[in-house]
């Protein structure tokens, strides 16, 4: 008898264009849809791409593009990493304020001053909001380290206060009336300067393909994560820490991974918010930002990330029609099907669905079946 | 029995460092500005000890932070507010309510023989189904053509024309009883029904003893008897109370929003937390999911306003009184101490903190309940092997803790304006005071409530004389937590786990 040598060695795919596109069908048809949505509804109604109805729908796309990112990186703290974090707005809404504050306060000044020019091409505003959006990038790592540093002694419940706790702070700091000249205090900041080709009001189409191609990119990059083997040791983290800390991984750089990774991407969301809106106010900062992130990944389903798409997708579908069919106590109706949800699909749509995936599937042929014309009957 | 040994030195401790605080806030303060400053802090402290005690117990037992208890806490304002001002709401659904419970409670009484019925197989499964399906439309039917917001909208009348004291509020004319009758029947049928489901009839695995049937059958007997009294009392019960004295009313008022907190707890208990035991996080979600619903629903019957509660004759008559006992005599509205002007009411609030730190304290070191309560945050295992049913202290426990928000609630009615977000700054704070206390320390929660309460308002006060914006007296409660958090990640008298 001999036995097989356990290997240590994973088991290693390559990731080549095919497979990525057999795996992520769903996906792709979804974005591809989006993309065609606006020349669709175009040709259909016959209003022009900027104008009526089809820019209507654009805002209502683009508002959910952002939410779907800002719900996907909540679910990559709450779902893949374990971590019951009511800080998560802080994120978001201090993306949205860098952004704002810097576009507001520093980039005008800086461009009645300055002028960098390639050849006698303009580049100004360009390196501008590039810059912009690096201290984006950098304050977001620091809030999701800031978040990160306090999860180093507390565990559970007491942490879930600790970050309500410091999202608080950081609500009651935009809004304290002493910056008023700065942030604006309780109104925040309106009238955010744009380029033109980054109006929405202006140049809507061109703000919603690049929150489309902030979603694609968003996705891929999150999917990447959570299949790589960073991604396995934060999923094992939520699993079991004692373990994990046995076999000489340290959660806590782990945690701190998972928090910098998903504020960045809460981070960026927000600045593409502000963008969108031409505002920043302290509601994006406040817990029911959060609560909104979090009731969109129930919504979805915890652990997959195309859950919070589908989430931030139907909560913007609600908001929509709630209003015209059930009158200004809407939210009564969303949520006694949000506890209703909650009590019997816990795991969310797409969780649901992976798990009665067979059972679905058996019925269907079933059913199928019962019209099949049966051709021996002797 | 070195860790013994330090125990006296760490209190001995906190006492020179609070006393010591006191007394540099009392030399940069002054004294009268310190007395008023530090009195108004403990009406918040004893507002926030209200809320955060019943957190607290919850939590302490059976790990669940209920984030609707800001949302509990305002509706026993609402509910208490409804019987001051115009019971007329409360009296109205009161038979229906109490018929449907009855209908409930039955279930003890029947399970016993529905296990026992030999069903087919198949109808296992489908009965409870019908069951369910027939009581809620039942529920439905006995429901339709109540004008339950019109019950609601007359209060608002009440509030609007009421002067002062004992105004006598628009009474709005009720359905006859000759319509009524047919409702609370239905409604028996319906919570019968729930009774006949949930036993599972046919059932053999289910364990249901025939024993001690006359006392198990006194509670429903006794609902249904109160719900045809009810019935026969609802024209006629709110021009009785409306014509007390306020004094008592506002006495009623209390009992009834903590009788109608605790029965609101325990339902809440049974059938949306017990399900979710075995999945932590969710039950966060769910209370986050409650507190969203009863707001709206307190929006939906009493519109998104703000109200002003009347402040009981105790309370309101104008003019200062000079002593305890002149205010008690007259009721004046302020009184005067040491030369600080203060509101009587809030002598009240800090009173009731105080009552009810007092009485938990004795029911958790004395009674029975408390010692089966400790002995459960132990170990809840073995006080079920001992023959416990921790299943009910779970949801007594959640009933109390409920009941304290709602007394909470009530009490801070004639103080703050009545409005679908006022318990959400109490929550926030609530369970600020619970982490820094120790989450399941009641003691830990009122030093932590007394603290933060200091804190709010004597920042309150150096933001207001060094011209700041009350945002550092905002986020001091913030940073306190923060920093008791990061030197003692259990709080401050939280035991280590």
């Amino acid at each position: 008898m001999t036995e097989k040598p356990i290997t240590m060695e994973p088991v290693t795919k390559k990731t080549t264009i095919s497979s990525l596109i057999n795996r992520e069908r769903g996906f792709l048809i979804f974005i591809a849809i989006m993309i065609l949505f606006p020349f669709v509804m175009n040709w259909i109604t016959g209003t022009g791409l900027n104008e009526g109805i089809t820019k209507f729908w654009q805002g209502q796309f683009i508002t959910f593009f952002i939410m779907a990112v800002f719900a996907m990186s909540y679910d990559l703290l709450i779902g893949y990493g374990g971590i019951l974090s009511f800080g998560h707005a802080a994120s978001f809404g201090g993306g949205a304020y860098a952004f704002a504050l810097l576009m507001k306060h520093w980039a005008p000044n800086f461009m009645s001053q300055y002028r960098i020019l390639i050849g006698s091409l303009d580049i100004t505003q360009t390196i501008v909001l590039i810059f912009v959006f690096l201290i984006v990038l950098l304050v977001s790592i620091l809030i999701g380290l800031l978040f990160a540093a306090t999860s180093i002694r507390l565990k559970g419940t007491y942490f879930a206060m600790l970050t309500l706790a410091i999202g608080q702070a950081l609500f009651i700091l935009i809004k304290a009336t002493d910056f008023h000249e700065w942030t604006g205090a309780d109104e925040g900041l309106h009238g955010v300067p744009l380029p033109v080709w980054l109006n929405p009001t202006q140049n809507r189409l061109t703000v919603y393909f690049i929150t489309l191609v902030f979603l694609f990119g968003s996705y891929l990059l999150m999917k990447r994560m959570t299949n790589s083997p960073t991604g396995h040791v934060v999923v094992a983290n939520r699993e079991n820490e004692d373990r994990m800390r046995m076999i000489g991984y340290n959660p806590v750089s782990f945690r701190t991974v998972a928090f910098v990774i998903s504020s960045v991407f809460a981070g960026v969301a927000g600045a593409l918010y502000s963008i969108w809106n031409m505002s920043a106010t302290p509601n994006m900062l406040s817990a029911v930002t959060t609560v909104d992130a979090l009731i969109m990944t129930i919504l979805g389903g915890m652990g997959t990330l195309i859950g919070p798409i589908i989430g931030a997708g139907i909560s913007q579908v609600i908001q929509q029609f709630f209003y015209t069919w059930f009158g200004a106590r809407w939210p009564l109706v969303f949520g006694l099907l949000f506890m209703l949800i909650v009590i019997f699909l816990p795991y969310g749509i797409v969780g649901t669905w992976r798990l009665k995936r067979l059972d679905i599937k058996e019925g269907w042929h079933r059913f199928v079946g019962l019209f099949k014309i049966q051709k021996d009957q002797s | 029995m070195k860790a013994k040994n330090k125990k006296p030195l760490i209190i001995i401790a906190a006492v020179i460092v609070t006393a010591g605080v006191l007394a540099l806030l009392y030399i940069t303060a002054g004294q009268q500005t310190f007395i008023r400053t530090a009195l108004s802090g403990l009406t918040l402290g004893s507002l926030f000890f209200l809320v955060a005690g019943g957190l607290t117990l919850i939590f302490g037992l059976m790990d669940v932070l209920n984030f609707a208890h800001g949302s509990m806490f305002m509706l026993g304002a609402y509910i208490g507010w409804q019987l001051y001002t115009n019971p007329t709401f409360i009296f109205g659904l009161l038979p229906q309510v109490l018929a449907f419970a009855s209908g409930v409670l039955i279930t003890p009484i029947i399970k016993p023989y529905l296990i026992r019925w030999k069903v087919p197989e198949y109808w296992i499964k489908i009965l409870p189904k019908i069951g369910y399906l027939l009581s809620l439309l039942l529920f439905f039917v006995s429901f339709i053509g109540l004008d339950i917001l019109g019950l609601a909208d007359t209060a608002m009348v009440a509030a609007t024309t009421a002067t002062a004291g004992d105004a006598l509020a628009e009474i709005s004319v009720q359905e006859p009883l000759a319509q009524y009758w047919f409702r609370p029947i239905l409604i028996f049928i319906s919570g019968a029904l729930v009774a006949f489901s949930t036993s599972k009839p046919g059932q053999k695995s289910e364990f249901a003893p025939k024993e001690k049937m006359i006392r198990k059958l006194i509670i429903p007997i006794a609902l249904f008897i109160l719900a045809v009294e009810a019935t026969f009392i609802r024209e006629t019960a709110p021009v009785t109370i409306l014509l007390m004295n306020g004094n008592w009313r506002f006495i009623i008022a209390i009992i009834v929003s903590i009788i109608f907190g605790f029965a609101f707890g325990a339902v809440i208990e049974i059938t949306l937390i017990r399900p979710l035991y075995v999945r932590p996080t969710f039950i966060i979600i769910m209370t986050l999911g409650l507190s969203y619903v009863i707001r709206e629903l307190v929006q939906l019957l009493w519109d998104p306003l703000a109200y002003q509660m009347v402040r009981p004759p105790l309370f309101a008559q104008r003019g200062k009184a000079a002593s305890l006992l002149e205010w008690l005599q007259n009721g004046n509205a302020t009184i005067d101490i040491v030369g600080v002007t203060i509101p009587t009411y809030r002598l009240f609030v800090i009173a009731l903190g105080i009552i009810m730190f007092i009485f938990i304290t004795i029911l958790m070191t004395k009674s029975r309940l408390g010692m089966i309560i400790r002995a459960g945050v132990q170990d809840p295992q073995m006080v079920e092997a001992l023959g416990i049913n921790v299943k009910a202290v779970f949801t007594v426990v959640f009933g109390l803790g409920v009941a304290m928000a709602a007394l909470g609630g009530i009490g801070a009615g004639p103080f703050l304006p009545i409005q679908p977000i006022m318990g959400d700054h109490y929550q926030t704070q609530g369970l600020i005071t619970v982490v820094i206390g120790g989450m399941g320390s009641y003691g830990g929660a009122f030093v932590g409530a007394m603290i933060l309460g200091m804190a709010r308002a004597f920042g309150d006060y150096f933001a207001l004389k060094y011209s700041l914006s009350t945002a550092i007296a905002e986020a001091s409660t913030v940073i306190i937590m923060i920093i008791v958090l990061l030197a003692r990640p259990q709080g401050l008298f939280g035991k280590k786990e």
